[in-house]
């Protein structure tokens, strides 16, 4: 092996093992900058959640909002009352939503009714809604599970 | 003469006081006498036949023709008895078994007393002093005939009315229990029940065939013969005996098939008390069954849905003028299974077939054919994201979101059955397209996971080599500086 | 290139002395007998503890210490965030590894006799470093707050609660109160991401700065050997290197770790929940846990818990102290008895632990 044989070698081997050490660097940082990039649902929402503001709700109207994994309704009575209630109905877990005719909480599915203390008052549910808890600081609408 | 008789009755056995009785009762010949009307009531009474004197309930020496001996205090006279001590009376014989099978080999069951005090009627009245209702409240006091003799105030024919005298009395039972109804006696003769009672027919039920006679309870006492959960069994006991609706003209399979029907299994075996249970569909005291045109309405009163949109469906229409009893057409009556989607479309089984099979080219057997083949996309389409949640899941990938998204597909799955009852094929399709759209993005977001999964791998795979790289020409290097060190030395 | 990364190295050394550094330890030789594999232990346990800080330190821009945001970020972290799934799975496995390789990089450094003089204090840090692992563990285990650890933690402090006299203290200062609750969660999240860390920190920089000051030890028995003939390498590079070579090994490992045996996550805590079936401690604990079952009721008169919490902490203090009581290898004899004793210890734990596992 004469010098410069051995020369392009080392020249070899030595830009191998730098050219390894970048890509490892960058295996090694790249899962760590995707990590730290600001995911799109930017924080974890559970027990407790803003779920409107006092202005997004006319009087006498209901929303569904997410609460964990599960929907919630918020609903706003002619009075201008907040009251929340898990939005699951009780019968065989459809969503409920608000009616306005009728002033009630109604599930699609098989016309089950719960009244706006979220009794069961018709139709096949077995139970009342849970109801959550209401906290209002300034214009922001927060519930919570009642514990 | 007659010392010596009543020496030998308190010292000799029954026979001879049996004996005895053909001798006069001195209480009943002097208050027959005055004609009274207790006396002359009691001359038909049963307990009269059977040899009991009114010295039994009343006290007192019926031997002696002297007023003052007979009736003073010493003879154990006690006169007209007041409040619960009527019952106690009563009871002394009655829930006596002694008395009642050795004496008198009567097959009369001795716990009525008990049963009495227990029921609803056994509870203290508005004076405080005594039980709402005493034996003699339903069974008179000196006329007491048998149950079997039509004169009887508890003879099925008269008890209704007999029941009647306090049930619709709306006055006196505001006194105990405002909110209890007091037309049950007018609703009961609109019912077959009351209509044959009321033609003299004994056999039909009345108030204490569903109610009990001296154990009556609240209808929300859970033992209650007519407590939700009972209530089948007790309309049974009538009318799943062949034997006995022999001569009425209906099927005794009433209760076998509603055992086995959704609501019997809810109610019977769930004990979930939002099944129907045969009053809810039937009536409880106007028990009858429903009209033809009124079934949809009785089952609408909790299939409200269905019900409101089978009124507004061309199929209303058509089912009246043939007389076609509505719900029940297509799901029977007393043995409804949970509706499955065999029922909808135009293959073997499916009930629109029943009307509209032999017209292919007909707008209904089209609807009907393509409402089940949307059903049926939509429930594999279901299936088929629920398969890839289910893989991505087992390749341990977090996919909670497209799980909680699915929900959206499942009620559509619901609102779909429901939206048959329309008729309607653009309505109906909206539903299953509602449906449809979540499938679809439920599905692509787990397809999304289940590629992330080999992302995962092919990473690794990527950061491996790398590393095995790395490896080999750090190897390699301490290799060559050890050797140059070694050669430096 | 070269020349810029000359002329930087040049700029620091001028103002820090960066040669000297160098050249001490370029002086400083690692022995090589048939025992140095042995060595690497300690570099294999300080590399899963950098992994540990830098991967901790990504866990704490997402999650949330209480009871109830704590499963929920969790959660988030593994299913929203961007290769959570990586980093918490490599967090997690890299605790049990770090453990593993402390226990073995203890073992080695006890059959060795490597504590005696003039190592008795990076021995002593050592341990207390060891100690402090396992509570990182522990309370790094609640911290999702999910069923398993809610229990596992439960039955943890109620048998810390069983020492002798301070025992309600110690488990009143554990729990945050009367029992395991949220105040249990942010206590156990203080202890793991900022008390431990910080006393750690201190007690590995001396750890740390020991070993190099005072070297590797060479084992007694093998001076002893007939044929022995000392050789040696050099600290830098040809030792560090090494180091980092097995490092990567390590590395992938862990990634291959994480991405097919990923982490669980289980189900969230209900504290009012029945305690599920077959609630076991992680596998460094199980040993302890199992002898604890086994331990009858009652001896003599003392509880049978208290009494097997004694031993242990009796054994562990000796354990520690080995330094101070073995004066054999303090003159530089050889000691058998702690050969036995160390394999007594060996089998017990392997033995106790498998029983654990299998039960």
């Amino acid at each position: 092996m004469n010098e410069k044989e051995r020369e392009s070698k080392r020249l070899f081997l030595k830009s191998i093992l730098y050219g390894s050490l970048t890509a490892l660097s960058a295996a090694i940082l790249y899962p760590i900058f995707k990590f730290l990039k600001p995911p799109q649902q930017t924080e974890v929402e559970v027990s407790s959640i803003k779920a409107a503001n006092v202005n997004d709700l006319e009087k006498d109207s209901g929303i569904i909002v997410r609460f964990g994994n599960k929907p919630a309704i918020l609903i706003r009575n002619a009075n201008g009352d907040f009251k929340a209630f898990s939005a699951t109905c009780t019968h065989l877990d459809c969503t409920v939503q608000y009616r306005k005719d009728k002033g009630i909480i109604w599930c699609a599915c098989h016309n089950g009714q719960y009244d706006l203390n979220g009794r069961n008052i018709g139709g096949p549910p077995p139970r009342p809604l849970e109801e959550f808890r209401v906290v209002i600081k300034g214009e922001e609408i927060f519930i919570s599970k009642n514990v | 003469m007659k010392k010596v008789v009543i020496i030998i009755i308190l010292s000799f056995s029954t026979s001879i006081r049996v004996f005895s009785q053909d001798k006069v009762d001195q209480c009943l010949e002097c208050h027959e006498a005055i004609g009274d009307q207790p006396s002359t009531l009691f001359k038909n009474d049963i307990h009269q036949t059977k040899g009991i004197t009114c010295s039994d309930c009343h006290g007192g020496d019926s031997t002696s023709d002297d007023m003052e001996k007979a009736m003073s205090k010493t003879s154990g006279f006690i006169g007209v008895p007041k409040g619960d001590n009527v019952s106690k009376v009563c009871t002394n014989c009655h829930s006596n078994a002694q008395i009642m099978v050795k004496r008198y080999n009567s097959a009369l069951p001795w716990n009525q007393g008990d049963l009495l005090a227990q029921s609803v009627h056994g509870r203290l009245s508005i004076s405080g002093k005594e039980r709402i209702v005493k034996c003699t409240t339903c069974h008179n006091t000196h006329g007491i005939v048998s149950v079997k003799d039509p004169s009887s105030p508890i003879y099925p024919v008269n008890l209704p009315k007999t029941c009647a005298k306090c049930h619709s009395d709306a006055k006196y039972m505001r006194t105990y229990n405002p909110a209890l109804p007091v037309d049950q006696l007018d609703k009961y003769r609109t019912s077959e029940h009351g209509i044959l009672n009321a033609k003299g027919d004994a056999k039909v039920a009345e108030c204490a065939s569903c109610h009990g006679s001296h154990e009556i309870r609240s209808a929300k006492d859970v033992k209650s013969k007519v407590y939700a959960i009972n209530l089948p069994r007790t309309c049974s006991t009538c009318h799943s005996n062949p034997n006995y609706m022999r001569g009425y003209k209906i099927p005794s399979d009433q209760f076998e098939k509603y055992s086995n029907s959704v609501h019997g299994k809810l109610l019977l075996e769930k004990n979930d008390f939002n099944a129907p249970a045969c009053n809810d569909c039937h009536g409880n005291h106007s028990a009858t069954p429903p009209g033809v045109e009124s079934i949809s309405k009785v089952c609408g009163t909790c299939h409200a849905l269905n019900s409101e949109l089978f009124a507004s469906s061309p199929h209303k229409k058509a089912f009246d003028q043939r007389r076609l009893p509505e719900c029940e057409t297509c799901h029977g009556n007393h043995e409804i299974i949970t509706a499955t989607d065999k029922l909808l479309g135009v293959q073997n089984g499916a009930v629109c077939k029943w009307c509209h099979g032999d017209k292919p080219e007909s707008k209904a057997f089209q609807t009907a054919k393509f409402m089940r083949e949307l059903r049926d996309s939509l429930v594999s389409e279901d299936k088929n994201a629920l398969l890839l949640i289910n893989e991505a899941e087992q390749k341990g990938i977090e996919i909670s979101d497209a799980k909680f998204k699915l929900r959206d597909a499942k009620q559509a799955l619901f609102e779909s059955r429901t939206m048959v009852h329309s008729f309607d094929r653009s309505k109906f399709q909206e539903v299953i397209d509602k449906g449809l759209n979540v499938t679809s993005t439920v599905s692509e977001d787990a397809s999304n996971a289940i590629e992330d999964y080999f992302f995962r791998r092919w990473g690794l795979g990527v950061s491996s080599l790398i590393i095995t790289i790395v490896a080999i020409s750090l190897y390699l290097y301490i290799r060559k500086i050890e050797r140059r060190q070694k050669s430096t030395v | 290139m070269k020349n810029y990364i000359q002329n930087l190295y040049k700029w620091i050394d001028e103002r820090v002395q960066l040669q000297s550094l160098v050249e001490f330890m370029g002086k400083k030789y690692v022995p090589v007998h048939r025992h140095s594999i042995w060595y690497y232990f300690g570099g294999v346990s300080l590399f899963l503890f950098i992994i540990q800080v830098v991967t901790g330190i990504l866990l704490l821009m997402y999650y949330k210490g209480s009871e109830d945001l704590a499963f929920e970020s969790i959660h988030f972290i593994m299913s929203k965030v961007e290769f959570g799934w990586l980093i918490r799975s490599i967090h997690s496995w890299s605790a049990n590894l770090f453990i593993l390789a402390a226990m073995i990089h203890m073992f080695s450094v006890f059959f060795g006799k490597a504590y005696r003089k003039p190592r008795e204090v990076t021995w002593l840090t050592g341990m207390l470093m060891f100690f402090m692992a396992l509570a990182f563990g522990f309370s790094g285990y609640l911290l999702p707050w999910n069923e398993l650890a809610f229990f596992a933690t439960k039955v943890g402090t109620d048998i810390a609660g069983d020492i002798p006299i301070i025992g309600k203290t110690i488990l009143e200062f554990l729990r945050g109160g009367e029992d395991v609750t949220g105040a249990t969660l942010s206590r156990f999240f203080g202890f793991h991401v900022a008390i431990f860390p910080g006393i750690f920190t201190v007690l590995l920089t001396i750890h740390l700065l020991l070993v190099q000051r005072q070297g590797m030890s060479e084992p007694l028995f093998i001076e002893d050997e007939e044929k022995y003939e000392k050789k040696k390498m050099s600290f830098f590079p040809n030792f560090l290197l090494r180091d980092l070579l097995l490092w990567l090994i390590v590395l992938n490992i862990l990634a291959i770790l994480a991405v097919f045996f990923p982490w669980e996550l289980g189900t969230k805590a209900d504290p009012f929940a029945p305690a599920p079936a077959g609630i076991k401690p992680e596998w460094y604990f199980l040993f302890m846990f199992q002898t604890l079952k086994y331990i009858p009721a009652n001896i003599w008169f003392i509880e049978g818990e208290i009494f097997g919490i004694v031993l242990f902490g009796i054994a562990g203090i000796l354990w520690t102290l080995v330094p101070f009581w073995d004066r054999k290898s303090f003159r530089g004899e050889r000691n058998r008895f702690i050969n036995y004793v160390g394999i007594f210890v060996v089998i017990y734990i392997i033995l106790l632990t498998t029983l654990g596992w299998l039960t």
